[in-house]
């Protein structure tokens, strides 16, 4: 007897991922945490997507929440970032056996409208039929048209690291 | 005269700190304890977000609204921010609403299908017509209260 359904293929998702950034300098550590992702992937193609709403990145003060908000994503104009890629080596993640896999993702990532070609290795976990899928990878905020002024410059990183953690179940 | 002149401009730098200083402590907005901008129902607000998502954002994002819709269920598998997912639009429309960890056993304790009314901060809509696998919509509220 199993102790759950063999899903091998068909659609994985959630709407609770989270996404962490940290941005780190001598003067000052920044991190704000999105728990609302909603992301899915293809167990039999790869195919891979994520939307995050930018005003849903929680800061741990209000100040730095409305800054990031107001003047560097104008997130009421640009409201999500998405990613739309490939788990490039699907065939070899069991999901429907206990098991951890690695993979490369690549795909395009658009944040403010400007879209990026980014590429991280992630961890895939099966246990129980729930896939977490773990990544991180670093992003310059100048490619995506985010200015940041002079003045504060010395407080945010050119590399902002993100982390991806999410847990997928098989979407009926 | 020297004196005065002093004395004032030690007073307007005090001034000028514990502005900054306050500026940059400020509480988040506490959501139980502000009145709501604007009572809509679940399916009133997912439609204005489905229809005009631009106008919408700028109606109602960055707010604490008051939404009442069904309970279709709860979604508490991310322990960070337990969530209950209101009716928006039948079973392709959806209010997702995220609360502190605290509120885990009082969202349990809600029967599906039951009317709630809550107050949250508008976050916008979630989900991408050019994206597939996302292609369901949710308009997003975050640090929730339910409200008895």
């Amino acid at each position: 007897m199993v102790a759950f359904t063999n899903h091998s293929g068909g659609i994985f998702k959630t709407n609770t991922g989270n996404i962490n950034f940290f941005s780190h300098t001598p003067v000052e550590d920044i991190t704000a945490d999105n728990h609302k992702v909603k992301t899915a992937f293809d167990g039999t193609s790869g195919k891979l997507q994520f939307s995050a709403l930018i005003k849903d990145f929680e800061f741990p003060k209000a100040l730095m929440q409305e800054h990031f908000n107001e003047n560097y994503m104008e997130s009421t104009k640009f409201p999500k970032a998405t990613f739309s890629g490939l788990i490039e080596n699907i065939d070899a993640i069991k999901t429907g056996e206990n098991g951890t896999y690695t993979s490369n993702v690549t795909g395009k990532l658009t944040i403010k409208d400007v879209t990026k070609e980014v590429s991280a290795q992630g961890t895939f976990t099966v246990k129980n039929g729930v896939v977490n899928a773990k990544t991180t990878f670093v992003i310059n905020p100048e490619d995506y048209n985010i200015e940041i002024p002079k003045t504060v410059a010395g407080k945010i990183s050119k590399e902002i690291k993100i982390t991806v953690d999410a847990d997928y179940r098989h979407a009926h | 005269m020297k004196k005065p002149i002093s004395l004032l401009i030690v007073l307007i730098t005090l001034g000028v700190i514990l502005y900054g200083y306050r500026a940059y402590n400020k509480p988040h907005t506490d959501v139980a304890s502000t009145e709501a901008e604007e009572t809509i129902s679940a399916s009133a607000i997912f439609q204005a977000f489905d229809i005009d998502d631009s106008t919408a954002m700028v109606k109602y994002s960055d707010k604490v609204i008051s939404v009442n819709g069904l309970l279709l269920s709860r979604d508490v598998n991310n322990k960070n921010e337990p969530q209950i997912i209101l009716e928006g639009n039948g079973y392709d429309g959806f209010i997702r609403c995220g609360f502190k960890p605290e509120y885990l056993a009082r969202l349990m304790a809600l029967q599906d299908s039951t009317t709630i009314n809550l107050k949250g901060i508008c976050m916008g809509m979630n989900g991408s017509d050019e994206l597939d696998l996302l292609a369901d919509k949710d308009v997003v509220l975050s640090n929730c209260t339910l409200i008895e």
